[in-house]
């Protein structure tokens, strides 16, 4: 009995130990580590989920949305969570449109029911009272103008990823800013069906209205795939400016199905359109006079070189005889053109491109837009190159740059920012940017551009190559051209025929830069294959109620002749933007014309000072992406345009 | 044997009161922390509905004590040879092949039997009939345990036999329990203590066989081992057991309103006591223990008094039963052992194993209340 009392003691023992061993360990892990066990548990319980905010919706300048974020619904069915399973079925297959025999099958057969949908509130509804019903909100991004002006507002990947356009562009100006929720969760990730709380509301996009003309939108890309289509064209861009504003009414490019926008992002050699540019340098530097003549030498010249070879220059559409460069241009002369351009320096003839606004982004809010080509006069070849440059040869421009140039003539010479944004409000409507003319800098004298416009209104007028796009009695400024395109770097019989030009003659509200790619079946011309598009375009423009054209302006300058062109219409009000009025250029930056100063940069991220820098026609330089803490050459120090300035990035 | 000590019968009964109280205490406490661990769940009528099913089998098992109490445990000696071949008749039907409609498998293992109304683990009656058993033989062999062929080699078969059906389930941890259970009785009757040094050694190598086969069993067990190279599958459960237990700190986090019970499998079975550190603290782990200990103190204290060594030996084998099994589901919960099922006396939701052991507090009641009285059987013997 006592080796038992013993024993009964020794297993007392051992157990009454261990009970202690386990108040001992539960206090080292209640009381010692404790605290680091609650921060832990704290964060595995609970996810940090994020509520996706709305995405701002896209509208074209009168207001039609271009692009919708509408809340839309799935749904999913536990079968074995359900109640009133033949309730559940009658409902669900009225209001997902399925089957109820398939429906019927499926809960008997699969643990989960998805359906994919998307449904609107309203289908789903009268499935919130049923247990086991599971419906997932989610946004849905929808396009309803359908594939208008496509390439401009861009798509989105089905996961909600903005992939190209404006979608993207605009970033977080329409993404808004995503919420956060608290939510538990168990062992398996999965979220228990407690209300998460709350952390941070989502805030909702912010709405755009595009500068964006849906009509003319429409009118465009109906014209470019009819014009593209009757001359078996390989592609075409057609792109509506407005020249006081610089607002982007209508670009549509079409191209062997890429998607991308060509207008923006493909450089061409622009050929006779960019006559203008050599005038306006002749002019500006008072190398010519309207009354010079200058023989065309009957169309075609052999230009004698130092090296005792020639060049071949031709007139495709010229008479022979004297001509004035006004004349030159209503024919597009390349001989008179060619024989001009002895009388600028490469530097000259480069600094008028650059003003224009060439070889350096326009800043649209399209990131992918090229800059095209402009070479430094310094890898010019003497005399052929001047000459090349003279006739649109030898640098690239895009359909936008061109167009921007063309609208600095008609904007009294003053170079504007083309822009895509015109208006941005705040989910609760409140106007938070409204687009103002973004002067980048004067290209030429009021003086000349007028002088141009004039040479404009020649070249488009009965004997000028531009008179097929004359529309009525408003008239069309326009200039055509077309140019050769280089295949491997040869000259090929293939051509861009392009239309660059401003409606009405008076007082231009439009410019309209049409350009077409390979056009085939013995026309390539551009005043036979752009200039009639232009007529065709505007005259549908001019007979919608909802193009907005400025129409008193129009008849103030036509009043006579109106009636008979212009059917009287309730004119589209909206605020006129007032001519851009300012001192321009800003206070002279050096007394050489070939170098600017550098603007003051400190502080600007790379990105703005890259913007403020191609502007003024530098080239920049930078490592990294940052704040720019100070530039070489120094803020305010005159450089050559041209030359590189490199950024010091923090 | 020493005579019984002329006592007044009433006089002791406080023991056996206290019992009753410490053992009520339990159940109820563990009733409603089986409603704080589903708190969150919603399946199964939720935590109401598991509550109001373990307060049945609570209510079930209660009857069985006070029944059992008043039943002379004298009873359980000619009880103990039909209880033990009934018990290996049970253990067979999830073993036999079959059976399959009685005994489901769930969860990787089939350990219930589901006849008609009654749903219950044999395993639970295999671990009271085990000491039932094993204490009527000591009590019948006497001093004959010391030797081994007539004494220990006996035990060991029938033990064994027990300990390899319960394997067969597969259920290791009940095997092993039910094996200790069986060889604490043999001790406390006096087996020879180097018979249970030969024992002990064999039974590890068959244990390490045995653990290696079940891969189950190696990653518990490896997990076990080093804690810290493994957290993703096996060790996350003794993990999020510690972080529940952790989190509760000093207080709790307070009644219901633990969280861990999502990340740990059986929060209101097999990791009850997780969900009582969590909501109740360190101070409601105190309780937990003290609870026991009192059980413990009280089970040995009428062990020691019992009027007879069948008494004796019955009384530790189920005081041993309620302390180890709930020594070793508090030392899993607190990553002091390999993770097993074992289910927290009175505590845990499962009623096979709330009425075994409410029954086996009737016993041990009964021989509490016996030692008062004259030793009718010590005489006779």
């Amino acid at each position: 009995m006592a080796r038992i009392h013993a024993r009964i003691g020794l297993i007392q023992v051992v157990l009454v130990a261990s009970l202690l061993g386990i108040v001992v360990r539960a206090a080292q892990v209640q009381l010692v580590m404790g605290g680091a066990y609650a921060d832990e548990a704290a964060k595995s319980r609970t996810e940090l989920r994020t509520l996706e905010a709305r995405r701002g919706t896209l509208y074209d300048r009168g207001g039609l949305s271009m692009a919708v974020t509408q809340e839309s619904y799935r749904v999913g069915i536990a079968p074995n969570e359900v109640e009133e399973r033949t309730a559940l079925i009658r409902v669900a297959a009225r209001q997902l449109d399925v089957s109820a025999s398939a429906l019927k099958r499926d809960f008997a057969r699969k643990p989960y029911l998805y359906f994919y949908g998307p449904f609107t509130a309203t289908d789903v509804e009268p499935l919130r009272a049923f247990k086991g019903v599971h419906i997932e909100g989610v946004f849905l991004r929808f396009y309803p103008s359908q594939r208008l002006a496509g390439r401009v507002i861009g798509r989105m990947t089905p996961d909600g990823e903005a992939a190209s356009g404006l979608e993207r562009a605009l970033g977080g100006l329409i993404t808004g800013t995503p919420g956060e929720e608290v939510v538990l969760k168990d062992r398996r990730g999965r979220r228990y069906e407690s209300p998460g709380r709350l952390r941070k509301d989502p805030i909702p996009g912010n709405d755009v209205v595009l500068t964006i003309d849906a009509e003319l939108q429409d009118i465009a890309e109906q014209a470019l795939a009819e014009t593209v289509a009757e001359f078996s064209a390989q592609g075409g861009d057609i792109l509506f400016l407005d020249p006081r504003t610089g607002e982007i009414l209508a670009v549509a490019s079409q191209k062997n199905g890429a998607p991308d926008l060509m207008a923006f992002t493909e450089p061409f050699e622009p050929g006779s359109t960019a006559k203008l540019f050599t005038a306006a340098a002749l002019l500006t530097h008072e190398r010519v006079d309207t009354s010079d003549r200058v023989d065309n030498e009957g169309g075609h010249w052999k230009m004698e070189l130092s090296n005792g070879r020639t060049r071949a220059i031709t007139d495709e559409h010229a008479k022979p005889g004297m001509l004035t460069m006004a004349q030159a241009i209503e024919v597009s002369s390349n001989v008179v053109m060619a024989k001009l351009s002895d009388r600028l320096t490469p530097v000259e003839q480069y600094q008028q491109l650059r003003d224009f606004g060439f070889g350096a982004p326009t800043g649209v809010e399209l990131p992918s837009e090229s800059r095209g080509i402009v070479y430094r006069p310094e890898r010019w070849q003497p005399e052929l190159d001047r000459v090349s440059v003279a006739m649109g040869y030898y640098f690239e421009v895009t359909v936008l740059q061109l167009a921007a140039a063309y609208a600095a003539i008609a904007n009294d010479g003053i170079l504007l920012t083309p822009t895509l944004v015109r208006e941005v409000r705040a989910p609760d409507g409140t106007l938070l940017y409204r687009h103002q003319p973004e002067p980048v800098r004067r290209a030429v004298s009021s003086e000349v551009a007028a002088q141009l416009r004039e040479f404009l209104r020649g070249a488009s007028s009965v004997g000028g190559t531009g008179s097929r796009a004359q529309v009525g009695s408003y008239g069309v400024l326009g200039k055509t051209g077309t140019a050769r395109r280089i295949r491997n770097g040869k000259y090929v019989n293939e051509y861009i025929a392009s239309f660059a030009s401003m409606f009405p003659a008076d007082d231009p509200q439009l410019v309209v830069v049409v350009k077409i790619d390979g056009p085939t079946g013995g026309q390539f011309f551009g005043g036979e294959v752009a200039a009639p598009v232009v007529r065709m375009m505007l005259e549908q423009a001019l007979a919608s109620k909802r193009v907005s054209f400025d129409r008193a302006r129009m008849l103030g300058g036509q009043a006579a002749s109106a009636t008979n062109a212009a059917p009287s219409r309730p004119q589209i009000t909206r605020p006129a933007p007032s001519r851009v009025v300012m001192p321009w250029p800003l206070p002279a930056d050096s007394a050489d014309p070939g170098t600017v100063a550098v603007p003051p940069l400190v502080g600007l991220s790379v990105r703005a000072a890259a913007v403020a820098l191609h502007r003024r026609g530098f080239e920049v330089s930078a490592t990294g992406a940052g704040t720019v803490r100070g530039s070489n050459p120094a803020a305010g120090t005159a450089a050559r345009m041209g030359s590189t300035v490199r950024l010091q990035v923090e | 044997m020493s005579a019984p000590a002329a006592r007044h019968p009433g006089e002791l009964r406080w023991e056996t009161r206290l019992l009753t109280v410490v053992t009520v205490t339990m159940v109820v406490f563990g009733i409603a922390n089986t409603y704080g661990a589903l708190s969150l769940q919603t399946a199964g009528g939720g935590g109401a509905g598991f509550a109001l099913r373990q307060f049945v089998g609570a209510m079930l098992g209660l009857l069985g004590l006070s029944v059992v109490s008043r039943v002379d445990y004298h009873l359980w000696r000619r009880l103990a040879w039909p209880l033990f071949f009934a018990t290996i008749l049970l253990l067979l039907i999830p073993i036999l092949p079959g059976t399959e409609r009685i005994a489901p498998r769930i969860h990787g293992a089939r350990r219930w039997v589901d006849i008609g109304p009654l749903n219950f683990q044999p395993s639970e009656i295999a671990r009271l009939a085990i000491i039932v058993w094993c204490a009527a033989l000591a009590a019948k062999k006497g001093v004959q345990v010391r030797e081994f062929k007539k004494g220990v080699l006996p035990f060991l078969v029938g033990i064994g036999t027990v300990a390899l059906l319960i394997l067969g389930q597969p259920n290791l941890s009940m095997a092993i329990l039910v094996t200790l259970l069986g060889l604490i009785v043999l001790f406390s009757a006096g087996a020879k203590i180097g018979h249970f040094i030969l024992l002990g050694l064999g039974g590890l190598l068959l244990l390490f066989e045995k653990i290696q086969s079940a891969q189950y069993r190696v990653a518990r067990l490896t997990t076990f081992l080093n804690p810290g190279e493994a957290t993703a599958a096996a060790g996350m459960q003794i993990h999020q057991s510690l972080v529940g237990i952790g989190s509760g700190r000093v207080l709790g986090v307070g009644f219901g309103e633990g969280q861990q019970k999502l990340f740990l499998p059986f929060a209101y079975s097999d990791f009850i006591f997780s969900t009582i550190g969590e909501e109740w603290g360190f101070l409601g782990i105190v309780l937990v223990v003290v609870l026991f200990g009192l059980f413990l103190w009280l089970g040995m204290r009428i062990a020691r008094s019992a009027p007879d060594p069948l008494g004796q030996f019955l009384a530790v084998g189920i005081t041993a039963m309620i302390g180890i099994t709930a020594v070793m589901h508090m030392a899993v919960s607190l990553a002091l052992m390999p993770t097993t099922g074992l289910t927290l006396p009175f505590m845990s939701y499962g009623r096979s194993s709330l009425v075994i052991s409410l029954v086996a507090t009737g016993i041990l009641i009964n021989i509490g209340r016996m030692r008062g009285r004259p030793a009718r059987k010590a005489a006779a013997e």
